[in-house]
């Protein structure tokens, strides 16, 4: 990143963290957002699997588009619409004039469409002597002051009822009281004359169907519908990637919209468009117009890397999860397209250059793509977006330093002592955050004077190469990561006996770290040879019945989820994947029972983001629990901002980020009287005991 | 099992703040109707789309209420405007959703979506006898509807009022459209 960009971002964040008022309207509106939806999943037939079917429907339709996009013209020139493709932004505005000058009309009013706000049609429209109006109340506040969408469904959640109202007093020339029930009635007032008199009625659609060449508009306030019946002509502005098959197709992206959104089911109003009817008895016919948007549509389903963003049905859940887009908003995080999947979207279709302008605020953690109902990997995808941008601009310095970890931790283990002087002089840390960007704030663990490998080698020789359980069935490769390998050997060590104790061989290739960081960081080139070196080494070992089973929960969501992903055509990450375990969800599995009695201990659990998808860590909270203990699963509902080593980095987007991010998390665990934190991610715990000042424990200090 | 839909219908359509009047025949639900239009005062209503039945006994019990009720046929050259005067819309549902509270209107002339979209009041009828469990049932019906109608067609699912939260993510209702909504679900006699 080149310096002006990351200083503008680091003004805005600091400007969003100086502006507690706008963050909390957002945060509380996330919130909301994804606890109407938790508590929708609790009551839904199915719960959450109706996400697997959208990820089938889409990518199914995504792949027969071009046929489906045939089917659909067809099936809609049959009903009588006009059916046009588009390039680009450009020749949709060329279209719409002509049906406009053609007609001689000027007064056009628009129900949300997101797909019209990428190609800022307004502006060209405009630019032409129409008369434009937004009807959706939010995307009207917004067009009165000319801003952008700030959040995709609540698109001006940034705008409180006092400046609302003002923005109508000014528009409508009359005073307007700070009221919302009022601020209602000026609304439906000033709108209804435009509604009665449109002559184009503009929309998107959520949906075209290729069985019936139909299109569906989802809306809660029913403007949608005025606008599509009212209007003496109707103009659809569609995204080709909108196209699926069948109803049942639609049926399905009609719940899953409004559930991921809001946890409604379905919108108050869904509008199921085949043709154009006319508008009374006597059967005058009446124009549809239906324009098909490419705007490197085309080039995305042709790009593997970014296809999957195809899949996106613009539900806005991944932006009421996503960390640091809480704390800045859609402003800084976005461009037209706000949030998680703003970036490669905008990548796609307002370029690199500006989608690299905001990716570094994505902090990988992965949250996205376990809440959004087509399954689509964003934090990859935003990795490969700021791959390709660091092909321009290269990689921040201080991130590409990060991205080699390891070998820092190697130095810092084989010069232990010295390491650790310095690193606890305060001169020295001055040094590292000048000058390599890691914040001085920030605190470190110390370096192991060993490696767990050596702890394991030296043991071995102790036991003359009698290791224990030889021969045994059960046979384990220890995937130590970092922290264990060169800063809590002890622990990798007591990991080790308890696997030992509960009846497994252990063995301990060399191998390197999990290769995350290069994920996090835009480098998945990186990345993918980290997977392919320890692949390479535990693979043969898996082939003859070896479980792999790690302490660090981001390694086993590489192991698990993230290298099957980067090599899809590997010949034994599938099987390394499943043959890999958290470690005490693989202890509990062989009935291991040891550990440190913890009766009467009351715990605090932090789940790290990676975890989530692993199921939560319900192994090590059903093994504390089992010890005695009582386990409170503690959760802010979004990420604790370390996110790896991201928190490290000096300044706002680092440290600053991190810690706004965290605060709802540390003010839950300082408030709920327990009596330590526990955590298997290593990161996170050193984010939690600088955050909340509590203990911060690994369950591996409990064994 | 209807019955079983028509309140799971009930609770879902409350849910979202709509109103249901569970009557056993088309007569009944004509005086249901008079009855809410009565009560909220209303003095003009249009209707569209009502099944066959339902339509004279209404006409007669608005007539005997002192209550103005347009009627289909509604001529293009009147409307828009024709249905901005009316207080409440009443329109016949083709079928309805359980799981959702959600009713689906057919037109195939617009001035169907008007009454029911522009009034502040709206009631739609449906028949307990057409409700399917799960919002992905309605896929059948919905195919059966567009092959029935070739060329133009729409269908309008309704789940409640208009709503909108876009001031501080405060619910308000009626922005645009109706405000008020209400469903009146006939439980004995069949569609
Ligand atoms: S991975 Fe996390 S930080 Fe990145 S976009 Fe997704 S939710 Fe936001
Ligand atoms: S990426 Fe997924 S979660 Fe985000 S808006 Fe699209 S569909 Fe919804």
């Amino acid at each position: 990143m080149s310096s002006p960009r990351k200083a503008r971002l680091e003004a805005a964040i600091v400007d969003a963290i100086e502006h507690p008022k706008k963050r909390n309207s957002l945060t509380r509106c996330m919130k909301r957002g994804r606890d109407s939806r938790s508590e929708r999943l609790a009551t839904l037939h199915g719960g959450a699997a109706f996400r697997q079917e959208v990820k089938a429907i889409k990518t199914r339709c995504i792949e027969q588009l071009p046929e489906l996009q045939s089917r659909f013209i067809a099936a809609a020139e049959a009903r009588g619409c006009q059916v046009y493709l588009a390039a680009d932004g450009a020749e949709v505005a060329e279209i719409c004039l002509r049906i406009a000058q053609e007609r001689a009309f000027t007064q056009v009013s628009k129900s949300k469409s997101l797909t019209t706000e990428e190609i800022e049609l307004n502006d060209d429209l405009q630019a032409a002597g129409l008369t434009v109006i937004e009807t959706d109340l939010g995307e009207l506040i917004i067009q009165l002051v000319g801003d952008k969408p700030f959040h995709l469904v609540f698109p001006s959640v940034h705008k409180m009822r006092d400046e609302v109202a003002e923005i109508f007093s000014k528009e409508t020339g009359k005073p307007v009281p700070p009221d919302v029930d009022a601020i209602m009635k000026v609304v439906r007032e000033y709108l209804r004359p435009i509604f009665l008199n449109t002559d184009i009625g503009m929309t998107g659609a959520n949906i075209g169907i290729a069985e019936t060449g139909g299109i569906v508009i989802e809306t809660n306030e029913g403007n949608g519908r005025l606008v599509s019946s009212i209007g003496k002509c109707h103009i659809c502005v569609m995204g080709m990637e909108k196209i699926v098959d069948t109803l049942d197709d639609a049926m399905m992206m009609v719940l899953a919209h409004p559930v991921s959104a809001s946890g409604q089911l379905p919108t108050t109003y869904v509008t199921w468009m085949g043709g154009r009817s006319p508008l009374g008895v006597d059967g005058v016919e009446r124009e549809s117009h239906i324009i098909i948007l490419d705007n490197g549509r085309s080039r995305m389903r042709e790009d593997p890397a970014m296809q999957e963003a195809l899949r996106c049905i613009r539900c806005g859940a991944c932006m009421n999860i996503c960390p640091t887009y809480g704390v800045v908003g859609g402003h800084v995080f976005g461009h037209i397209y706000p949030g998680p999947i703003g970036i490669p979207w905008t990548s796609e279709v307002h370029g690199l250059e500006t989608a690299g302008d905001f990716a570094e605020l994505c902090i990988s953690c992965g949250l996205c793509k376990e809440i959004c109902p087509a399954e689509i990997d964003m934090p990859l995808m935003i990795a490969e977006v700021k791959q390709r941008d660091a092909e321009e601009h290269g990689y921040p310095a201080t991130n590409r330093m990060l991205m080699a970890a390891e070998s820092m931790a190697k130095l810092g283990c084989t010069t232990a002592p010295l390491a650790n002087w310095s690193l606890r002089q305060p001169w020295m840390r001055e040094i590292m955050d000048r000058f390599l960007g890691i914040d001085k704030r920030r605190s470190f663990p110390a370096f192991d004077g060993q490696t767990l490998n050596r702890r394991f080698r030296k043991r071995a020789r102790k036991l003359r190469g009698a290791a224990p359980n030889a021969g045994s069935a059960r046979k384990v490769v220890f995937f130590a990561d970092l922290f264990v390998q060169y800063n809590r050997g002890d622990l990798g060590m007591r990991a080790i006996e308890a696997l030992e104790a509960a009846g497994c061989e252990v063995v301990l290739p060399k191998l390197q770290g999990c290769g995350y960081p290069y994920i996090g960081y835009g480098n998945l080139n990186a990345a993918r040879d980290a997977a392919l070196y320890n692949l390479a080494r535990i693979a043969p070992y898996v082939e003859q019945g070896y479980a792999v089973v790690t302490p660090e929960p981001t390694a086993a969501y590489c192991l698990k989820i993230a290298w099957p992903k980067l090599l899809p055509y590997h010949p034994h990450a599938k099987q390394v994947a499943e043959a890999s375990h958290e470690i005490f969800e693989y202890l509990l599995a062989q009935g291991f029972e040891g550990g440190a009695n913890a009766l009467g201990k009351r715990y605090g659990f932090h789940c790290s983001c990676h975890q989530r998808p692993l199921g939560a860590g319900a192994g090590v909270q059903a093994w504390l629990k089992a010890r005695g203990a009582q386990v409170e699963f503690l959760e802010s509902g979004t990420c604790c901002g370390m996110a790896g080593t991201f928190g490290m980095k000096a300044g706002a987007l680092g440290y600053d980020l991190a810690n706004a991010v965290g605060e709802p998390l540390f003010e839950l665990f300082k408030g709920s009287g327990v009596e330590a934190v526990v955590t298997e991610s290593s990161v996170c715990a050193i984010h939690l005991r600088d955050g909340t000042g509590l203990p911060v424990l690994h369950p591996l200090e409990l064994l | 099992m209807q019955d079983a839909l028509a309140r799971e219908f009930a609770t879902a359509f409350e849910a979202v703040r709509g109103v249901v009047h569970l009557v056993p025949t088309r007569a009944t639900a004509a005086e249901a109707i008079v009855r809410i239009l009565k009560e909220a005062g209303i003095t003009s209503a249009a209707a569209a789309a009502l099944p066959e039945g339902l339509q004279e006994a209404l006409v007669a019990g608005c007539g005997a209420a002192g209550i103005a009720l347009m009627q289909p046929p509604y001529l293009a050259a009147d409307l828009p405007l024709s249905m901005d005067g009316p207080e409440a819309g009443i329109t016949g549902m083709a079928f309805g959703v359980a799981e959702s509270g959600t009713m689906a209107e057919v037109c195939d002339e617009d001035s169907v979506r008007l009454v029911s979209g522009l009034p502040r009041t709206h009631i739609g009828v449906v028949f307990a006898s057409t409700l399917v469990p799960r919002l992905v049932d309605a896929a059948a019906p919905m195919r059966a509807i567009f092959q029935q109608y070739p060329k133009n067609v729409t269908v309008s699912f309704i789940s409640g009022p208009s709503r909108t939260g876009d001031i501080e993510l405060i619910l308000t209702l009626g922005v645009h459209g109706p405000e008020y909504a209400h469903a009146v679900v006939i439980t004995e006699e069949q569609a």
